[in-house]
């Protein structure tokens, strides 16, 4: 009893001392000692006219109150574990080893400190309400990518859900069918090569992204940790030695961002001896691993979907589920690429034989596929062009800016990660141009409890508006809502939608994203699997329906109130369907207009780097 | 020593942890490839623009590679289909039939193509089909053929492939 209460005192102390240290101010106070980057320009015309969402301080400020919730959750789990003990050989954390990594990887998930202004945690992109994905609906709606933790540097793309990431297996060229599969990220550049995870060296690469967490230098999160309220517990797990020479300059060099003029370049400005330096790294490898950990239990990829109580029989689909289901696997072709692992049924009766192993499917083929999205120029990154007050400039190429994807990465290009197979890959570049990894579809829907879709114009039973949460799909984030997706796998190639204008410039009597689909970004490799499966509008909302079946949570026992762990800790505004606006004109007023990409074409640091793109890139 | 004992012993722990644990999903093989496969819808233009235009036929299921390569050979002479368009399209396993289809790009407009397709796995194994020479003419600048519909709200005329304004 005394160790319960001092576990509830210490949790408590913990999570006021988190929120203290957010300032709760209604003018929204910037959370760094200094003015933020804002290179971004006016959108005259578009809503709204800037690239900024108008909330956006506040809403920054918001999710950080959620991520210090969910971090005092974590650490008043670990003062309420069991210790485990070494026993057995090889010697094995017994008996709550398990418990012990995936708490540690919750509180270095959530842990703010593992950024220079300590104002930004992995989490801050990726909270559990949202499946892991973005938790900021008005950055979903209009700029895409999130800000780091130097406001108001962004990033370059969607943040992709952590849900099932670590069942993508390390990035393989499989030579007999001449084909990519694995790695972790929209271009595959968390390869898992070192580690043989991708996953856990996905967890590595954001604390030193310069538009993410930032830091200047790997070390620090060693550095950062031997402070940490829970290092004792990393200590416990990894049995890793902190016995680390800092020099003198390391918390200041920690409370600098990456890509600072003053380190002129150097991926090590912490001057450690080669064995500190080796001490470091496997610090960081772990941290790696114990955030993958997480990742893989049940607190972020539980298999609780109303798709895996069916299959087992403890629910039944309702009947545009099941129609959308019958269409996934069958017209809609969209488990070609989304694998569930069932059998196609084409005889009423036929018995489904179909499975995976463990008869868990991950809706994804581990692939990569250009789907042909139109460049999205609400992207921050493109405005990123001058430099910061630490003498950084994100995107040199500015407007010239072109995502490539998956063959930028293995051309090691600007934006993208250095390819460890370089000397075997790099040929293949040109026939990987504009792919993208294929995600799972699992968690596409999940929103949090009290804005329970992600669509737009939808109305309860009584007729009364259900409020929405703004979400945003595919890289670039150009799809905001899953009717939209839908809407564009089916008629992305119709001859009459399709036209040869960019994002912002649909001609007259059409509406963008309903029957106008601008150019593509990039227009080689293109997957045709889909683009023209001829499903009508109920069709389409039946997939949209089974989709929604695919968000964890769903206890069949209480089918009303989701299981999913902290999806309840969202605590912003949901959306109210505007008048006139539909799942399938959603976001529409926040389009604007793409600059000429005539007179802005692609970088030649990006689409004149051989072996060259086998055509050219508008 | 004896606190670099205890430190060994829990890395080892945590190693023995990590690796025990089967992170992955397994990527099932490829299937066996269909020792026949046939065109069971001949190639037909989909959709044309002045400069682009789509393919599209049907086979049964040649299974083999996950991905396949729809293959297009044009010209605009019928005795040189020197040029080659191809596309990538991601087999279903639960299909009995597959859909190729093929973007062609580049092309001028108001002038006759002549074409014929063929399908390889993503390892370069020919699936062994290969259609007869076909033919389409672009549409003028500004124009669009359309011959398959999006969906039945669509008008009639959108669905005839009379050229559309663009």
């Amino acid at each position: 009893m005394r160790r319960d209460t001092s576990t509830l005192v210490k949790a408590a102390f913990a999570t006021v001392l988190g929120i203290l240290s957010v300032p709760h101010t209604a003018s929204a106070q910037l959370d760094q000692p200094f003015p933020a980057y804002n290179p971004y320009p006016p959108l005259p015309g578009s809503v709204p006219p800037t690239v900024l969402p108008p909330d956006l301080q506040s809403e920054v400020l918001r999710v950080r109150r959620e991520v210090q919730t969910v971090f005092g959750r974590y650490f008043a789990e670990w003062q309420a574990l069991t210790p485990p003990t070494l026993t057995g050989q090889p010697p094995t954390l017994f008996p709550t080893g398990y418990d012990a990594v995936r708490i540690l990887g919750g509180l270095l998930n959530f842990d703010e400190n593992m950024s220079p202004f300590q104002n930004q945690a992995c989490s801050f992109c990726h909270m559990p309400y949202a499946g892991f994905s973005g938790p900021i609906p008005s950055v979903n709606l209009t700029m895409v990518a999130y800000p780091g933790t130097f406001r108001y540097r962004a990033a370059k793309r969607t943040a992709q859900r952590y849900t099932y990431s670590p069942y993508f297996p390390q990035l393989q060229f499989n030579q007999g069918q001449n084909l990519f599969f694995g790695g972790n990220f929209w271009d595959g550049r968390a390869t898992g090569y070192k580690l043989q995870s991708a996953d856990a060296e996905q967890a590595q690469h954001p604390p030193v992204d310069p538009l993410e967490m930032g830091f200047a230098d790997t070390a620090c999160i060693a550095f950062r940790l031997t402070s940490a309220s829970y290092r004792q517990l990393f200590e416990l797990v990894w049995g890793v030695d902190f016995d680390i020479r800092w020099p003198a300059n390391t918390a200041e060099i920690c409370g600098i961002p990456q890509g600072a003029r003053r380190f002129a370049g150097s991926p090590t400005p912490i001057a450690l001896s080669p064995t500190d330096r080796t001490k470091a790294n496997n610090i960081y490898d772990h941290w790696g691993q114990s955030i993958s950990f997480l990742e893989h239990t049940t607190d972020v990829s539980p298999f609780t979907s109303k798709f895996d109580a069916f299959l087992v029989g403890n629910y039944t689909m309702t009947a545009d589920e099941m129609a959308g289901y019958n269409l996934f696997n069958g017209k809609g072709n969209c488990n070609s690429c989304h694998v569930d692992g069932r059998s196609t049924l084409l005889t009423p009766g036929q018995i489904d034989t179909g499975n995976t192993v463990g008869g868990q499917p991950i809706f994804t083929c581990f692939g990569y596929a250009n789907e042909g999205l139109p460049l999205n120029p609400r992207l921050p990154l493109f405005y990123e062009s001058r430099p910061d007050r630490f003498g950084f400039t994100p995107n040199p190429d500015g407007l010239r800016y072109r995502d490539l994807g998956f063959g930028n990465f293995l051309r090691s290009g600007p934006q993208s990660g250095t390819d460890p197979n370089a000397a075997n890959w790099l040929q293949l570049a040109p026939e990987t141009d504009g792919q993208f990894q294929v995600v799972t579809t699992r968690n596409v829907a999940m929103t949090p409890p009290q804005c329970p879709t992600t669509e737009a114009g939808q109305v309860d039973a009584n007729g009364k508006p259900i409020p929405y949460f703004q979400k945003e799909f595919f890289h670039n984030g150009y799809i905001k809502s899953l009717k939209q997706l839908v809407h564009f796998y089916n008629t992305r190639d119709v001859g009459t939608f399709e036209f040869n204008v960019t994002s912002g410039h649909c001609p007259p009597g059409t509406t963008e994203r309903v029957n106008c689909w601008p150019m593509k970004e990039v227009p080689q490799n293109l997957d045709m699997t889909t683009g023209m499966l001829g499903l009508t509008d109920q069709e389409e909302n039946q997939i949209v329906a089974f989709l929604q079946t695919l968000a964890d949570g769903f206890d069949p026992n209480n089918p009303t109130v989701s299981n999913y762990k902290n999806i309840d800790t969202f605590t912003g505004q949901c959306t109210i369907t505007a008048p006139g606006v539909t799942a399938s004109t959603q976001g529409n007023e926040t389009l604007t207009p793409t600059w000429s990409l005539t007179q802005f074409p692609c970088a030649t640091d990006i689409c004149g780097v051989a072996p060259l793109p086998s055509m050219t890139i508008p | 020593m004896k606190r670099l004992l205890v430190k060994l012993a829990i890395t080892a722990a945590a190693g023995g942890l990590l690796f025990s644990n089967p992170v992955v999903a397994q990527i099932p093989p490829p299937q066996k490839r269909a020792e026949h496969v046939e065109i069971t819808k001949a190639p037909e233009l989909e959709s044309a623009h002045d400069d682009t235009a789509i393919i599209r036929w049907t086979t049964t299921n040649p299974r083999g590679d996950d991905e396949h390569y729809g293959i297009v050979r044009y010209g605009t002479d019928p005795e040189d289909l020197s040029q080659t368009a191809k596309n990538p399209i991601r087999l279903n396993r639960g299909h009995a039939e597959t859909i190729f289809r093929v973007r062609m790009l580049d092309l001028k407009p108001q002038t006759t193509y002549y074409y014929k397709v063929t399908s390889v796995g993503s390892s370069g194994a020919s699936d062994g089909v290969e259609s007869a020479v076909n033919q389409f003419t672009t549409p003028a600048p500004g124009e669009r053929i359309v011959n398959y519909r999006a969906d039945s709200s669509l008008p009639p005329a959108y669905r005839t492939g009379t050229p559309q304004p663009r």
